[in-house]
Parts: C-alpha cells; sequence; structure tokens
C-alpha cells in the first residue's frame, strides 16, 4: 500500500495504539508477575529441601528440552522477520515467516505433550512436579494462545486489515511471542540446567 | 501535531448515548455509571459484612456466649474480613471514586478501554455471590488470611473463597491497567504530571500496586486452589510444602494491598482539604512524591506480619527497618495536610468534618503501626486484638474516614443533588465517637493477652468487650443516618448546581451530574489546580460553571 | 521559584501566621504531651502492663516505653494542631464568599525538619530494637548455658517433653525460676499423624513477652528466663480450628526447689506406672457436678445430643444408649469403664483427637463424675 498522507483519522489511530500498546504492555509485566511468584515458589521450596529434586524424583530428561528450545527460539527469529515484512508492506514474506512461526510454535506444544507423557512424575506427585508442571503447563497454555493469536493476525492480514501504518495487533502479537520466548529461557534453565 | 490538533482528535472517542435500558444502566460503558454501579453493589456487600460484625460482637458481649456456634463465629470474622477488604475498601476506593472522578478530573471523556472497564466491574458481584454463599458449603474460617495448613482442611466454601477472591484479583488488575493507562495517555493538554489534581496522583499509584501485586495474588490463590483440589503440593508440610510460604506470597500481595486501600484515601484527604480551606495544597510536590515513594517501599516489607514465625534474625531486622520507613513519606502527607490548615479560611463542611476524623485516628493507627513494626514488640502484640486494634484503626479510621469524606464531598457531583449538612454532621460526630469507644479499648485488652479470633475468652476481659460490643452496636447504627440522608436527597435534596464547594479541579467546572461527553470541548490547562487567589487555571471552560458557590 | 518580590511577601504573610496565639498554642500541647507521657509510661493509671514475668519481658516493655516517648507528643501535637487550626481559621460570618486563605506552597525549613525528625526516630527506634532481638533468639553461649526442653502445638493442648522424662507433660509447664530455658517450638508432625491434621499454632505467655508460631515441619527455638515465681497463661494466637478460643495452657514457674519436687515425682510416677498401671477407679460419680464439669471442659467439642451432630468430637447425648453406636470411637463397648478409659487417656481417630485428662484438666473425681452425668443423658 502506498504511503498516504497523515490524516485526523491517522493521528487518532496512533493515539489509539498508543494508549493499547502501553495496555498491553502492562498486561505483559503482570503476566510476568505471575510466573515470577510460582518461580519464587520453586526456588523456595528447593532452598528449604534437604535433598534437590526430592527423593525418588527423577528430573526431566535435558535433550528433549533442549531441541524444544531450538524450535521456541527459531520460531522467534522467524516472527521477527514477519514483522519487518510487514513494515515493508511485504504481506507473501509476512505470511510465509508467519505460517513458519505457527508451525514451530506447534512443534514445540507436541515436543512437550510428548514430555509429558513420558515422565513418571507427576503434578500431585511431589514438590518438583508440582511446579514443573504448574509452570512449564502455564507456559504451554501461553504458547497456545500464542498460535491462536498469530492465527488470528494472519487471516486478518489476509484480509487487508493491517497495513505499514496500522498494524497494533501485529505488534501485539509478536510482543507476545517474544515475552512467552523469554519466559521459555527462564524455565528452561530453571527445571533442566540449574 | 498542535495541541488544538489534539483537542480536535479525542472528538472522535464520542459515540453517541445509549438507548435501551440495557445499554445505559446494565451493561454501560460510561465510567461515571460503572462508578455508580461498584458504589451500589459494595454498599450492599458493606452491609452484609457490617452484619456479619455485629454478629461477632453480639458473640463477644460475654466469656462462653453462644449467640453464635464456634464454627459460625469463625466464618463470620473470615468472611468480614475478605469482604470488607476485598468487597468493600478496594472496590470502592478504585472502582467506584477512582472511575467516577478521575477521568473528569485529568479532563478525559471516558476511560482508556471502556469495554474492559466493564468486563471487570461484572467481575465483581459474582465474586461476592460467591464469597456468600461459601456459608452455604460451609464457609472459610481461617481468617482473611486463609493459613495453610489449615485452610487445606477445611470444606468446599474455602475453595469458593480462592475462586471468589481471584476473581477479584482479575478484576482489579484490568481495572489498575487501564487506569494507569487512562492517567498516562488522556490527559488533556497542558496537564502535565506536576498539574494533576493529587487524587489523580494517587489513583495512578494505587493502579501500579494493582496490577503488580494483585497479579501475584492471583497466582498465589491458584496454587491454594489446585492444592485443595487436585492435591499439588505446595503449602502442605506433610508433602514436602512449605505453610510459611503461603505466608510469603499472601504477605508480597496483601501488603501492598492495604496501601491500595489507603492511597485513594490520602488522595481524597488531598482533595477535599485545599477546597475547604480555600487556599492552595501545601507541600503539592512532596505528597505527590510520597505517594510514589510509599507504594514502592510497600513491596518491600511484606514479612513484618511473619516476625513470629521463625524468620532468619536478619530478615526481621531488615523487615523492620524497612518497615519503619515508610512512617517518614506518610509523615510528610500528614505534616502538610495540617500545614495546609494553617492560615486558612476554613469551611466547615460534612467533607472536611470527615477528613478531620480522618487525620485524627489514621495517625493513631499509623502510630499503632509503628509499634507493631518493632520486631520485639510486635513478639508480644502479634495476632492479638492489638493487631485488630491497629487494622480498623487504618482500615475504618483510615480508609472509611476517607471514603465518607469523598462520599459527602462527590455527592452532588454523582447526583446532582446535596445532602443535609446537618444530618451529616450528625453522622460524623456519632461515626467518630462510637468508633473510638469501639476499638481504642481493644489496644488495651490485646495487650493484656486476648489473642485475636477466638469465640470465647477469658473473663477477666468480660467487661472491655461488653463496652466494645455496645459501642460496636451504635456504630453500625451511625451509618442508619447516612443512609436516610442519602434517600432523603434523591427525593428532596436541595440542587446541587456545578460546584457547590468552590472546587477548582476540572469535575467541578461541568455540570451536575456530569454530562454524558463530560466535556463538550476538552479543557486546556495553563496551571496547578489548587491555586485559590489566582484566575482559573483552564482556557476553554464556560467561565459561569465556575462561579464561586455561596455554602 | 517565586520571584524575590514575592518570596519577601510570602516571609512576611508567614510570619505573620507565627504570632502569639501560635506559640501559646504549642506551649499548651507540649505540656498535655508531658504530663501523658508521664502518665503513661511511669505512672500508669490502668495497669496496663501486664507483670513482667521474664527477664526479656522488661526491654520489651523498655521498647515500648520509649516509643511512647514520641508517640505520645506526635498525637498530641497532630491532634492539637488540627483543633487549634480548625477553630482559629475558621470561616467567620463577616467574611465575603470569595475570602481566601493564605498562600503558602511551601517552606524548606518546615518539610526538612517533618523529613529528618521521623526519620532519626525510626532508626533509633530499630537500632534499639534490634539489641534486643537476640533475646529471645539463643546465640551460641545463652543456647549452652540453657535447659533444653521441648513444646509441641497439637490440637489443641500443648505437649512438653523434659529431658530426662519419658513421658511428656500435658498443657501444664513446670520451670524454675531464674534458669535460662531454651524450648524448641514446633507443631504436631505431620509424619505422626494419621489424619494429615499438622496445623499452626502459637506459643504464648503473656507475662513474659514472648510468642512464637508452632508450624509443622519446622523448630524454631526460643529463649526467655523466668524472673517471678507464679502460674501464667499459654494462649495460642494462630487461628487452628474450632478449639482455637479454648486453647490455653499454663507455665508454672516455681522456685528451684519446689521445681526439682515437682520433677522428682514425675519421675517416680513413671517408675510406678512402668511397674504395672493401676485400674481406673470407678467410684460411684456424682451426675450434677459430673454436668458441671461438662458444661466447663467439654461443651467446646461435644454436644450433650446425638453422635451425628459434631463439633469437633461426636455428640455425647446417647453415648449409652444408641443401637447405632453400639461401640465408641475406640471399637469397644459403650461400658463405663471404656468411656472413662477414653475420657482418662484421650482417643485418636477420624474425627480427630480427644486429648487425654491432663490436658481438660480433670481429676480422678471428675472423671468419675463425668461417666455418671454421662449415663444419664438420653436425647
Ligand atoms: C489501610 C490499611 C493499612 C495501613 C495504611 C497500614 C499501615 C501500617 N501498618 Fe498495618 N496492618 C493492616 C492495615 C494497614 N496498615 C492490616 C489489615 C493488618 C493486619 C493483617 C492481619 O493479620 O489480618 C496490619 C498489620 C500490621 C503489622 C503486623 C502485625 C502483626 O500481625 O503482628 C505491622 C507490623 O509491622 C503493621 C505495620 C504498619 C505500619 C508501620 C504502617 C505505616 O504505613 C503507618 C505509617 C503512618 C504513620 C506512622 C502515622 C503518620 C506519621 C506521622 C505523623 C509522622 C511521624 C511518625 C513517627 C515518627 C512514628 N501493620
Ligand atoms: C475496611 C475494613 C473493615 C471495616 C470497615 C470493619 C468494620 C468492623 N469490624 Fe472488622 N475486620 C476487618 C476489616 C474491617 N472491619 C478485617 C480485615 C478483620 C480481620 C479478619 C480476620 O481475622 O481474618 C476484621 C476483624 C474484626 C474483628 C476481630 C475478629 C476476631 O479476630 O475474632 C472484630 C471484632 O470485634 C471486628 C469488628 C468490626 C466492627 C464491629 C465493625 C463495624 O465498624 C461495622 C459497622 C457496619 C455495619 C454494622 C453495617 C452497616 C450498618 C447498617 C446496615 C445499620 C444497621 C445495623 C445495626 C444497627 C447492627 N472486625
Ligand atoms: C479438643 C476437643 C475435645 C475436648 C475438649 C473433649 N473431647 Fe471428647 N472427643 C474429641 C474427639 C475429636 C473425639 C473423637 C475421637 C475419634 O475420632 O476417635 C472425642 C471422643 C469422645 C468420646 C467417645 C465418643 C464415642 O461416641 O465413642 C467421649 C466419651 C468423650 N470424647 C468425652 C469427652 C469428655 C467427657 C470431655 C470433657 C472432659 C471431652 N470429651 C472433651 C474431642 C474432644
Ligand atoms: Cu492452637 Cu490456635
Ligand atoms: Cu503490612
Amino acid at each position: 500500500m502506498a504511503s498516504h498522507a497523515a490524516t485526523a483519522d491517522d493521528a487518532l489511530y496512533t493515539e489509539v495504539a498508543g494508549q493499547r500498546l502501553l495496555g498491553f504492555l502492562f498486561f505483559l509485566i503482570s503476566d510476568c508477575v505471575i510466573f515470577g511468584s510460582f518461580i519464587f515458589v520453586y526456588l523456595y521450596i528447593r532452598n528449604a529441601s534437604p535433598v534437590w529434586p526430592p527423593a525418588g524424583v527423577e528430573r526431566p530428561g535435558l535433550y528433549l528440552a533442549a531441541v524444544n528450545s531450538i524450535v521456541l527460539f527459531g520460531s522467534g527469529a522467524t516472527m521477527h522477520y514477519a514483522m519487518e515484512a510487514i513494515r515493508r508492506a511485504n504481506v507473501r514474506r509476512f505470511t510465509a515467516f508467519t505460517v513458519a512461526t505457527i508451525i514451530l510454535g506447534c512443534m514445540f506444544l507436541s515436543g512437550q505433550a510428548y514430555e509429558y507423557t513420558h515422565l513418571h512424575d507427576t503434578w500431585a506427585g511431589s514438590t518438583f512436579g508440582a511446579s514443573f508442571f504448574t509452570l512449564t503447563g502455564m507456559h504451554g497454555f501461553h504458547v497456545f494462545i500464542g498460535v491462536i493469536f498469530l492465527i488470528t493476525v494472519l487471516v486478518q492480514t489476509l484480509r487487508g486489515t493491517y497495513t505499514p501504518m496500522r498494524h497494533f495487533g501485529l505488534t501485539a502479537a509478536t510482543l507476545y511471542w517474544h515475552f512467552v520466548d523469554v519466559i521459555w529461557v527462564a524455565l528452561f534453565f530453571l527445571f533442566y540446567v540449574y | 501535531m498542535s495541541v488544538a490538533d489534539l483537542g480536535h482528535v479525542r472528538t472522535g472517542h464520542i459515540h453517541p448515548p445509549p438507548d435501551t435500558f440495557v445499554k445505559k444502566y446494565v451493561f454501560s460503558l460510561d465510567h461515571k455509571v460503572i462508578g455508580v454501579q461498584y458504589f451500589i453493589t459494595s454498599g450492599l456487600f458493606f452491609v452484609l459484612a457490617g452484619l456479619l460484625a455485629e454478629l461477632m460482637r453480639a458473640q463477644l458481649t460475654g466469656p462462653n456466649n453462644h449467640v453464635l456456634s464456634v464454627a459460625t463465629y469463625n466464618e463470620a470474622f473470615s468472611v468480614h474480613g475478605s469482604a470488607m477488604v476485598w468487597l468493600v475498601t478496594i472496590p470502592v476506593l478504585t472502582g467506584a471514586f477512582g472511575n467516577l472522578i478521575m477521568p473528569l478530573q485529568i479532563g478525559a471523556r471516558d476511560v482508556a478501554f471502556p469495554w474492559l472497564n466493564m468486563v471487570s466491574f461484572w467481575m465483581f458481584p459474582p465474586a461476592g455471590i460467591l464469597l456468600f454463599g461459601s456459608f452455604l458449603f460451609g464457609a472459610p474460617q481461617a481468617g482473611w488470611t486463609e493459613y495453610p495448613p489449615i485452610s487445606l482442611q477445611m470444606p468446599f466454601g474455602t475453595s469458593m473463597w480462592c475462586m471468589a477472591i481471584f476473581l477479584i484479583g482479575v478484576s482489579s488488575t484490568i481495572t489498575g491497567i487501564n487506569f494507569l493507562v487512562t492517567i498516562v495517555k488522556m490527559r488533556a493538554p497542558g496537564m502535565t504530571w506536576t498539574r494533576m489534581p493529587l487524587f489523580v496522583w494517587a489513583t495512578g499509584v494505587t493502579a501500579f500496586l494493582s496490577f503488580i501485586a494483585t497479579a501475584n495474588l492471583s497466582a498465589a490463590l491458584a496454587g491454594l486452589f489446585i492444592e485443595r483440589t487436585f492435591g499439588v503440593p505446595f503449602y502442605d508440610p506433610a508433602k514436602g510444602g512449605s505453610p510459611v510460604l503461603w505466608q510469603h506470597v499472601f504477605w508480597f500481595y496483601s501488603h501492598p494491598a492495604v496501601y491500595i486501600m489507603i492511597l485513594p484515601a490520602f488522595g481524597i484527604v488531598s482533595e477535599v482539604l485545599p477546597t475547604f480551606c480555600r487556599r492552595p495544597i501545601f507541600g503539592y510536590k512532596a505528597i505527590a512524591y510520597s505517594s510514589v515513594s510509599i507504594g514502592l517501599l510497600s513491596f518491600m516489607v511484606w514479612a513484618h506480619h511473619m516476625f513470629t514465625s521463625g524468620l532468619q534474625h536478619w530478615e526481621q531486622f531488615a523487615f523492620m527497618a524497612l518497615t519503619m520507613l515508610i512512617a517518614i513519606p506518610t509523615g510528610i502527607k500528614i505534616f502538610s495536610w495540617l500545614a495546609t490548615m494553617w492560615g486558612a479560611k476554613i469551611h466547615l463542611c460534612s467533607p472536611l468534618l470527615f477528613v478531620l476524623g480522618f487525620l485524627s485516628t489514621f495517625t493513631f493507627g499509623g502510630i499503632t503501626g509503628v509499634l507493631l513494626a518493632s520486631v520485639p514488640v510486635d513478639i508480644h502484640e502479634h495476632a492479638t486484638y492489638f493487631v485488630v486494634a491497629h487494622l480498623h484503626y487504618v482500615l475504618f479510621g483510615g480508609s472509611m474516614f476517607g471514603i465518607f469524606a469523598g462520599l459527602y464531598y462527590w455527592w452532588p457531583k454523582m447526583t446532582g443533588r446535596l445532602l443535609d449538612e446537618r444530618l451529616a454532621k450528625l453522622h460524623f460526630w456519632l461515626m467518630f465517637i462510637s468508633f473510638n469507644a469501639t476499638f481504642l479499648p481493644m489496644h488495651w485488652i490485646g495487650l493484656h493477652g486476648m489473642p485475636r479470633r477466638v469465640a470465647t475468652y477469658d473473663p477477666i476481659y468480660a467487661s472491655t468487650n461488653l463496652f466494645v460490643s455496645i459501642s460496636a452496636f451504635v456504630l453500625g447504627l451511625s451509618f442508619l443516618i447516612f443512609a436516610y440522608n442519602a434517600l432523603r436527597s434523591a427525593k428532596q435534596g436541595e440542587v446541587a448546581g456545578p460546584n457547590p464547594w468552590g472546587g477548582r479541579t476540572l469535575e467541578w467546572m461541568i455540570s451536575s451530574p456530569a454530562p454524558y461527553y463530560n466535556f463538550d470541548e476538552i479543557p486546556i490547562v495553563l496551571s496547578g489546580p489548587y491555586d485559590y487567589g489566582k484566575p482559573l487555571p483552564y482556557a476553554n471552560i464556560k467561565p459561569e460553571l465556575a462561579t464561586v458557590p455561596t455554602h | 521559584m517565586a520571584s524575590d518580590g514575592e518570596s519577601k511577601r510570602l516571609k512576611d504573610d508567614q510570619g505573620h501566621y507565627l504570632d502569639a496565639g501560635f506559640w501559646r498554642a504549642v506551649w499548651v500541647m507540649a505540656v498535655i504531651s508531658v504530663v501523658l507521657m508521664a502518665v503513661v509510661v511511669a505512672y500508669p493509671i490502668d495497669p496496663w502492663f501486664l507483670p513482667e514475668a521474664s527477664t526479656t519481658s522488661v526491654d520489651i516493655d523498655k521498647l515500648f516505653k520509649f516509643s511512647m516517648f514520641f508517640s505520645v507528643p506526635i498525637l498530641v501535637f497532630v491532634n492539637g494542631f488540627l483543633i487549634y487550626f480548625a477553630i482559629r481559621y475558621r470561616r467567620r460570618p463577616e467574611d465575603p464568599d470569595s475570602a481566601i486563605g493564605s498562600q503558602i506552597h511551601d517552606h524548606r525549613a518546615l518539610e526538612t525538619w517533618w523529613t529528618v525528625v521521623p526519620a532519626v526516630l525510626m532508626v533509633t527506634l530499630a537500632v534499639l530494637s534490634y539489641f534486643v532481638i537476640p533475646e529471645y533468639y539463643p546465640t551460641g553461649q545463652a543456647a549452652a548455658s540453657a535447659v533444653t526442653m521441648e513444646a509441641i502445638g497439637h490440637k489443641f493442648y500443648y505437649e512438653f517433653r523434659y529431658p530426662g522424662l519419658r513421658n511428656s507433660v500435658m498443657n501444664d509447664a513446670h520451670l524454675p525460676i531464674g534458669v535460662p530455658v531454651t524450648m524448641d517450638i514446633t507443631s504436631l508432625e505431620s509424619s505422626q499423624d494419621v489424619n494429615n491434621e499438622a496445623v499452626i499454632h502459637s506459643f504464648w505467655v503473656p507475662e513474659f513477652r514472648i510468642k512464637q508460631d508452632m508450624v509443622p515441619g519446622m523448630v524454631v527455638p526460643l529463649h526467655f528466663t523466668p524472673r517471678e515465681t507464679g502460674t501464667f497463661r499459654i494462649v495460642c494466637t494462630e487461628f487452628c480450628g474450632l478449639g482455637h478460643s479454648h486453647m490455653w495452657g499454663k507455665v508454672i514457674v516455681d522456685s528451684r526447689s519446689d521445681f526439682d519436687k515437682w520433677y522428682a515425682d514425675q519421675k517416680r510416677s513413671e517408675q510406678a506406672e512402668a511397674k504395672g498401671v493401676q485400674p481406673i477407679s470407678l467410684a460411684p460419680g456424682d451426675a450434677g457436678a459430673g454436668q458441671t464439669t461438662f458444661n466447663a471442659k467439654c461443651v467446646a467439642c461435644h454436644k450433650a445430643a446425638p453422635f451425628e451432630q459434631k463439633l469437633v468430637g461426636p455428640g455425647l447425648g446417647n453415648l449409652f444408649h444408641d443401637p447405632s453406636h453400639p461401640n465408641l470411637v475406640t471399637g469397644k463397648p459403650a461400658t463405663p469403664a471404656n468411656v472413662a478409659d477414653i475420657i482418662e487417656h484421650g482417643a485418636h481417630g477420624d474425627m480427630g483427637t480427644m486429648p487425654p485428662m491432663q490436658v481438660n484438666g480433670l481429676s480422678q473425681k471428675d472423671v468419675a463424675n463425668l461417666v455418671a452425668y454421662l449415663q444419664t443423658l438420653h436425647k
């Protein structure tokens, strides 16, 4: 789409998008606090426990999780390029990268499902399981929501809802996706490495 | 973009007024209607929670009474505390006053996200129904703090409590985000940070606390809920969890929450004082910035509720010192307010009376707070009636007096009619005296060894408790005066006019009740809000609305 | 900021408000503060400080009194100025509608003072408090010199374990005067508890000014030295369930010789018990006296109503006459001897824990009276 002269309508859009962006950032911060709170719970229990993981509990394997992490971080990269594309008004490139992101997101979820079904520990089984399943489950749910979010904005883009000047929905989806990535860095470190 | 352009752009927000009853009064998007909805709903919950308190006082008129069974007594104080905190004080101060007043004071036509605003209101009544409905399923008994393991051993009502408070938490997180965006992005042109009314400052800091601290509460409650429902071990010591952990996560929310419950009241005080003293507020910036520092400090003091639960030595010291720091910014406020009365022209109207009551009782409660902050002293006083006395002095003597000051002050703006001043003054004096008679003696019995949350007590406290209970009944009756006054005003109250008190903030520059769009034209702000003696600081306000009244 | 001319005018303005009346009011408040401080600290009208029965209590009370030295003046001055200004600067009928107050926006010196003075006070209070903390949390040396014992919170009574005694002492702790004690405070260990009913209790002796939560799974050593003989209440301050209101114990501080005598008695009865337990004496009891005891000691947990009407324990109204519950919770038939056994030794089952007779403060005679009373009930 060609650039056009800024109208009062555009100014209104900028103003409203600015409000929404700030609101969305605040939402992400509060979401961070929720994760942070459960991470605090995990660290506290871990710290108070004489042995870790608790006797009889096995930690989930590192390899699957590492592969899964690469998948998720890869999706962060594709999302970044998708956003670049829309700024240059290249809808085809955007579509390609967004579809790639969605596929990577689904791969991550399948990896997680595989891991869940092959673990001995359960949610109610131990203090490790409690935190592990709650936190990674919450994260998985966020990825799931993120995938739905991406599908929605993809459809909207194909319908021409967004323009290089007006794409708050896309900005939000990208931010959300990167946020989910960053949370995973923390979880990966806590549950598989540290 | 020039300022004038912006004013033009904002007209884009205007939608045609709703035409059906449902859109107008039920699922309304108008911040003023939502504000009133909050008032009515939490007013109802206040009566219920207050009546529970009166039942408790009836049980405590003598030792070994059987007015309530022990279990019912426990349910009563748990639901009383939870409802007063989450269904009354927080929704009134943020949802009701924040909605009703804040957008008007910054010269906006609505909040940033009107639809979200409606959604967060509609989470509130179901939360109340869940909380009071829990009586049918065995209401929570372990107090508003619901410490595990005991809260894990209680019937289904406690799960309903979790759900109710979770809903309230989500609602207040959304409201917090909404308000902060509104304040950051939607101030009228020319209203710089230091030209904002102090109530807006307070609401902004409160909004920040709401969406940070309350998100943490949601997490804590989710943990408790899944532990109760699915046996997932977080807090149960039998399964390797830690009961003290809950205390940490709960108080990490609930301490900031007590400032969520007091900062807007501080804001109300800062509005009422200059208006009725007819002079600029003393130390505008000091008051504004002390709200911010109280907000930040409030995240660092939570463990002062846990001095007896086996903290490390150094943790006790650190939390004690940080807690005491809060006395400094709070003191700055108190002293600045006093200095506002210095050399003033004081109109002793009902809102000001409630503010003076606030200053007197809140200072008392704050000082007992400092006594509690000292670890060794708290070791003696913790979980006794001394704490009950402290919390009512700050919550009732602070927040409630603030709420009533605000109600009397903004009632004309809300309804367009005045309340009767003589009844208002009667209400004030009855409430002020019976409040002190109810809660002052609690300090003594607490120091003398009466623990809280008991349905019966050692007979040595009998006479004091009887006195307290009688005062509590009088205190309950004092609210009837307000109820009568409010009903009377609706029928035959004097028409208020736009500015009955001579206020100078923006809400007084428009007619009462405020019109649907709030402002025909968005005002342009040229200087600070309370400069009595200077011309009005607004560029395009209709002058006839801003005339000095005769009250 | 204000221009020179304006700031000069402001100064005059403020000077004008600091007139003789102002200073007179300040003097009045100062005098009231001093009088109140004296009343509160030195001559309490009501003895609002309990007896100081432990060494720690003396220092804690000193801290409290120190706090009064600033709390009282702050309260007097805040309320005093409130009243003084409200009267002095009230709007008078002759004032025109447009009359306004002074134009004082701020005052550097004043604001500095009211920031610095509270800060200094708070730092002082924090430092003074800091030095009292080690008195109840033993550091190495204090711990070494102390008698170490255990206090365990149960639903709804206290259990004390003494070094050298095999049996626990229920609810009434005996302590010698002047001997530093380290008490390891905890709650019923959850691993021992079939019903998974461990909860938080609290150990508070108001006269000692010490309190410690009894948290399951956590042991906290608490340190104190009794300094007065007498009987003092132990109160549970952490909500622990239906019996919380009644969870009271006693600390009996004896002279050294009395304490030794009590300790020797305990030892002797343990030895007697080891030789063979005496059967419960079922001397015929007095139902009337039993009813009084029941209303004083048992109604917290039991109703005189059918079995199903539970409070903490089952209803006892049909104890001896209930075809649907021919057996007691112990599984034994409802005979007077078996009931007396429960009342004497307690019971532990699905419903919870029925405390033994020491906890309920019953004598053998009381047990007999209670059995007699329970036999009279038909509900
Ligand atoms: C509106 C709510 C509110 C507010 C504002 C406060 C304010 C304060 N509170 Fe309070 N508090 C509660 C609500 C509130 N509290 C509740 C509900 C509980 C009980 C929870 C439960 O267990 O159920 C509680 C419990 C509580 C405890 C735990 C007690 C215990 O259970 O053992 C402590 C301990 O430190 C404490 C301290 C303080 C302090 C230091 C302040 C300070 O912010 C006060 C600061 C104000 C002043 C000091 C007065 C004005 C200042 C001056 C005039 C300057 C000069 C003053 C000095 C130099 C001292 N509070
Ligand atoms: C804003 C908060 C708030 C408010 C306003 C109140 C108001 C009152 N509170 Fe509450 N209270 C708490 C917050 C609050 N409380 C909290 C957080 C706790 C801790 C709970 C816990 O331990 O977990 C607590 C605990 C608490 C206790 C301690 C319970 C215990 O530990 O065992 C007591 C005991 O007396 C008490 C009494 C009262 C009374 C008599 C009032 C009165 O002021 C109420 C008066 C109001 C009404 C009566 C309703 C309206 C009036 C009418 C409709 C008129 C007609 C009515 C009559 C004539 C009866 N409260
Ligand atoms: C702290 C609470 C508590 C107190 C106080 C208490 N009881 Fe009990 N009592 C219980 C509980 C709990 C049970 C059930 C125990 C079980 O589940 O096995 C019980 C059971 C009993 C039973 C057996 C009932 C049956 O049907 O088998 C008798 C008899 C009894 N109590 C008598 C008394 C008497 C007499 C007193 C007063 C001196 C008393 N109790 C005080 C809690 C208490
Ligand atoms: Cu034990 Cu309360
Ligand atoms: Cu606090």
